[in-house]
This record gives C-alpha cells, sequence and structure tokens, in this order.
C-alpha cells in the first residue's frame, strides 16, 4: 500500500454516497459555512485495431473507470481545506484502490499570494491538474504526448508545499503563478515480464512552477511551466540474467542482484490557448530531459541524457449548448537526436464529440488514427518491442461521465 | 430499436437542455436586462466589468475597501444569468460551468452560491456587507444599492 492509499473501499459505496445530490453541489451544514461536496463517476470502453493501448485494448476492454468525490470547507475567509478521494481501473495501471487524491490546507493571504500545504495538483502545461477530470475538458484523452495518462502517478500531484497568487498588469493583462516544492510517493509495482523486480522508488525532490500572463486580449493566455525531480530506485534481478555475466567478468564477484538507478528528470512546457465565445484553440510544446545513472551499467545501462520532444494543438467548438467537438494532433518523438523508426516516434490525430445530455451527465465518443508506437508499453504487449508492433493503427473510445 | 423511437428516447434525454433553453425570457422592454447589486453599506458606486468578471472567477476576492466580496449567482436557466455570463463575464453558462469544474475538482475554489430567484439574490446581499449580485432589470431591491458597470 502506497502512502495515500485506503485499505480498499467498496466503491459501489462511494458511488451510492456521490449520488445522493440530486443537483449541484452536495451541503453538508455543520459549523459555519457549509461543506461543499462535488463528485463524478466515469465509465468508458477503449477498442484498438492493433496494439494494446493503456488496457487489453484490441479485444475492446470495460477497464476504464473513474470515481471521485470531494470535500471543501472554508474556515474562515482567507483559510481553506479540502480532500479529494479518487479511485481508477485503468488496464493493469490502477486496481481501483481509492486513494487521497488530493488534500490541502490553503491559506489566502491577498489575492497575490496564498499557501497551499499537502497534496497538491501540480500545475504543468494548460491542462495538467485536470487530465482525471472528464467533466471539465472536451477530449476523453488529453493529448498524451504532454499530458500522458500512464505517467499519472508521477505527474498529477505533489506532497509538499506550494505558493500561489495573481498579480495585476492593468492594462497589460495579470501574471498568475504557481511555484512549489515536495515529494512523490510512487507505488513501486513491476511491470508484467520485467526482467527485474523494481524495490524501493522514492522522488527525493520534486520542484517547479508555472506562470501564465492573461494577455490584455481577452480569453488569450500564454505562459510557460518547469518541473525538475529526481527517481531513485533499486532494481533486483535474477541470478538466471546476471549469472552469465558474472562469470564472464562483466560483473564484481560479491555482486547479488541489486542495481540501484538515480533518474534525475527536467521538464518544460510552452503554452498558449485562446478562448472566445464557443471556439477554444491551445496549443503547447514540450521537451523533457531525462538522464540514468545506474550502478551496473551492463544490467541497467546509464543514459547520459535523452530528450524527448513533445507538442500538440488542439481546437474544440460549442456548436450547440449540448454539442462540442473537438480536433487535436499530437507529436512524441522519444529521443530528438533520432527521429525515424515507428518506436521513436508517435503522432495521434483525434476526433471527439461531447454530448451534455443536461447538466450532470454526458457521453463522449472519440477516435485516434496513431502512426507510430513510442507511447505503447511492451508489457501490455506481450512483451513485444516497440519496433515489432503495429505502425499505423486506431483507437475508439466511449466514456460517460455523472457528475455534480 | 426503430429510428423514429432511438430518437424519441435520445430527445427525453436531452429534455432538460431543452427545458433550460425554454427558460431563457426576454427582459420587459424598458427594462436593462439585469442590475448589479450591493450590500448599502458598500462605498462602491461603479465597477468595472473586468473587475465584476474576475470577482465571479474569483479571481478578485477583496473589494478597494478590503472587504471580502462575496458574490452570488443566479440558476443557470435563468434569463439574468445568461446575460451576465454574455456581457460581462464574456462565456456562455456552459464554458462558465466547464470553468469551475476545473475549479471544483482541482481542489482551489469552488463557485459562487446559486439561487433560485431575484428575491433570494437581494436577501443575500442585504445579508452579507461584501455581496456582490445581480438581478433582472424588474426586480424589488429594498433597499440593495445598484452599481453601475463601465
Amino acid at each position: 500500500m502506497t502512502p495515500g492509499t485506503l485499505p480498499r473501499l467498496h466503491i459501489a459505496a462511494l458511488c451510492a454516497l456521490a449520488f445522493q445530490a440530486p443537483a449541484g453541489a452536495l451541503e453538508l451544514s455543520l459549523i459555519g459555512e457549509p461543506i461543499q461536496v462535488h463528485g463524478f463517476a466515469s465509465q468508458g470502453f477503449i477498442k484498438t485495431t492493433d496494439n494494446n493501448y493503456l488496457a487489453e485494448s484490441k479485444r475492446g476492454s470495460f477497464e476504464f473507470t473513474e470515481v471521485g468525490l470531494n470535500f471543501t470547507k472554508a474556515l474562515t475567509d482567507k483559510l481553506r481545506l479540502g480532500v479529494q478521494l479518487f479511485a481508477r481501473r485503468l488496464g493493469p495501471l490502477d486496481g481501483f484502490d481509492a486513494k487521497f487524491d488530493w488534500f490541502y490546507l490553503d491559506y489566502h493571504w491577498a489575492d497575490w499570494l496564498g499557501v497551499r500545504a499537502g497534496r497538491v495538483k501540480l500545475p504543468f502545461g494548460l491542462y495538467n491538474d485536470i487530465n482525471d477530470i472528464d467533466s471539465a475538458r472536451v477530449p476523453i484523452l488529453l493529448p498524451q504526448s504532454i499530458y500522458p495518462t500512464s505517467n499519472r502517478d508521477f505527474l498529477l500531484a505533489q506532497t509538499g508545499g506550494e505558493i500561489y497568487g495573481r498579480v495585476s498588469l492593468s492594462l497589460a493583462g495579470a501574471l498568475e503563478y504557481r511555484a512549489y516544492a515536495g515529494t512523490i510517493f510512487l507505488p513501486s509495482t513491476t511491470p508484467p515480464n520485467s526482467p527485474y523486480q523494481l524495490g524501493k522508488l522514492n522522488a527525493p525532490y520534486v520542484v517547479g512552477g508555472r506562470i501564465l500572463w492573461e494577455t490584455p486580449l481577452e480569453g488569450l493566455r500564454v505562459g510557460g511551466s518547469l518541473q525538475a525531480l529526481r527517481l531513485d530506485a533499486d532494481f533486483f534481478f535474477n541470478q538466471s540474467i546476471y549469472g552469465p555475466l558474472q562469470m564472464a567478468g562483466g560483473l564484481p564477484p560479491d555482486f547479488t542482484g541489486k542495481v540501484s538507478a538515480k533518474i534525475p528528470a527536467i521538464l518544460w512546457v510552452g503554452s498558449a490557448e485562446y478562448s472566445a465565445g464557443a471556439l477554444l484553440l491551445a496549443a503547447e510544446y514540450s521537451r523533457w530531459y531525462v538522464q540514468v545513472t545506474s550502478s551496473q551499467p551492463i544490467l541497467f545501462p546509464n543514459i547520459s541524457t535523452m530528450v524527448s520532444e513533445r507538442f500538440y494543438g488542439m481546437l474544440t467548438y460549442r456548436v450547440k449548448q449540448w454539442l462540442y467537438p473537438g480536433l487535436y494532433y499530437a507529436g512524441y518523438y522519444t529521443n530528438v537526436g533520432n527521429r525515424s523508426g515507428r518506436d521513436n516516434m508517435q503522432h495521434d490525430v483525434a476526433a471527439t464529440l461531447r454530448f451534455d445530455i443536461n447538466e450532470y451527465w454526458l457521453l463522449k465518443l472519440e477516435g485516434h488514427f496513431m502512426h507510430g508506437t513510442a507511447a505503447l508499453d511492451s508489457s501490455l504487449n506481450d512483451g513485444r518491442r516497440l519496433s515489432d508492433l503495429a505502425t499505423n493503427w486506431g483507437v475508439l473510445l466511449v466514456k460517460t461521465t455523472a457528475y455534480f | 430499436m426503430k429510428p423514429v423511437r432511438a430518437i424519441q428516447a435520445f430527445a427525453l434525454l436531452l429534455a432538460p437542455t431543452a427545458l433550460s433553453l425554454a427558460a431563457l425570457a426576454q427582459p420587459r422592454p424598458g427594462l436593462p436586462a439585469f442590475r448589479v447589486i450591493v450590500h448599502p453599506s458598500n462605498p462602491v458606486a461603479s465597477v468595472d466589468r473586468k473587475f465584476l468578471a474576475d470577482a465571479f472567477f474569483k479571481k478578485t476576492t477583496r473589494w478597494s475597501h478590503d472587504e471580502v466580496i462575496r458574490p452570488v449567482d443566479q440558476r443557470s436557466d435563468s434569463a439574468a444569468r445568461n446575460r451576465f455570463s454574455e456581457e460581462v463575464l464574456r462565456r456562455s453558462v456552459d464554458a462558465v460551468r466547464n470553468y469551475w469544474q476545473q475549479i471544483i475538482f482541482t481542489g482551489r475554489d469552488v463557485p459562487p452560491p446559486e439561487l433560485d430567484s431575484d428575491e433570494e439574490v437581494v436577501k443575500y446581499v442585504l445579508k452579507h456587507h461584501g455581496a456582490l449580485g445581480y438581478v433582472s432589470g424588474g426586480a424589488n431591491l429594498n433597499g440593495a444599492k445598484v452599481v453601475t458597470v463601465q
């Protein structure tokens, strides 16, 4: 059990509690201001023409479920606390354990300065902190090049502190900033078909920030985000793997299979968004710098610095009060030094239809055409190398979400 | 299921949306679509539209005299709410709701309370010194102070 994980809660009970509220927020009046209660529950279906993606998708998978329930209470005009319980099943990634998704104590000293402490969502790019909030966006999957669902544990929230604020620039608009420092508690789950067992997995630090400029052109905001973190991991290899290398002199005689690695990473993203009336346009460009230093490079190779490139452009438009089509193109190169080969890139053209059935219920249909396999997971594809998987493939997603 | 029945079933699902649209009544001739009101003790006589929008999005949380701003909204199907959203917030009611979905589920804040009628908004404004609300043009203000929007 990882920190932030509850003993398995009965999900049906969570859903039942969430949907006792007939409309809008549920308010529990105790002392002073009422506690605001909001929640959502989603069920999705994913099917791919080739390659398993996020789940056992080639045969079609309903392992795409999310439930969240949050409570917010204003203690004074400046002090607020909140907590969100969240459970998800997405293929082998999450097992439907209810977790504290975020929890915080927020002191809003002034509009230009506030402080949050606890487990706080990471402000990275425009949409990282709504990555799991289906009702707050048009696409089912945000552009996965910058917001990879499979990296949710690494990228969604950190435990520590954050300062935030918004500074008016008068005629020049306003600047909104957030800066944070803390750590990430990660589940040390060994992927299936791995040649090793994952031991400890720690993030000694995660620091970063985001600054967004609300320009004088109403609806246009541009900004940048920067994040630095380090992962420390221990891997335990089986003797059948390291034994022959040891016999050949490639490993010290006293080696017992444990390899330690330090993986520092720096991520940045530049963002621009324009919304006017029913139209929303967004574009982001990002580079992630990852290094690996291993105690036994022969088993777990060192990487000097690998730079991946990620970008997308997205358009959504409200045609009717109940209908939002959306379209995006996203690109991903694992290594800017090598842009060739299906396993080094993934291009994604996605089209979505979002139907708002009523104020508390929506349905989405989404199709993707994918070219490349870089964002796929070998362990979901019978251990096959990414270079052996189908280059061109399609994804169909259907998802419905109820929320209040 | 035959196509006609499928369309009927789909229409039933959409009924709440259709009802909301039907409720968008036009204001009476000669009256403004909405009036912005504050507590009678509030020294402010006029507000900038951008300030008003920032206050309703809770990006600005204090009056110039340091009182906490307490914005209060109306139901999403009210005519005043729709006009206020389009003219002051410069977003549709749906876009505003999406904005609050982002804020709520990231734990940053909660939206202003949504009250059912002009009378309830006036009561709220008279009860809270920092309150900021809007009512339809013909509403009985009962002593609440009207501020002009620049």
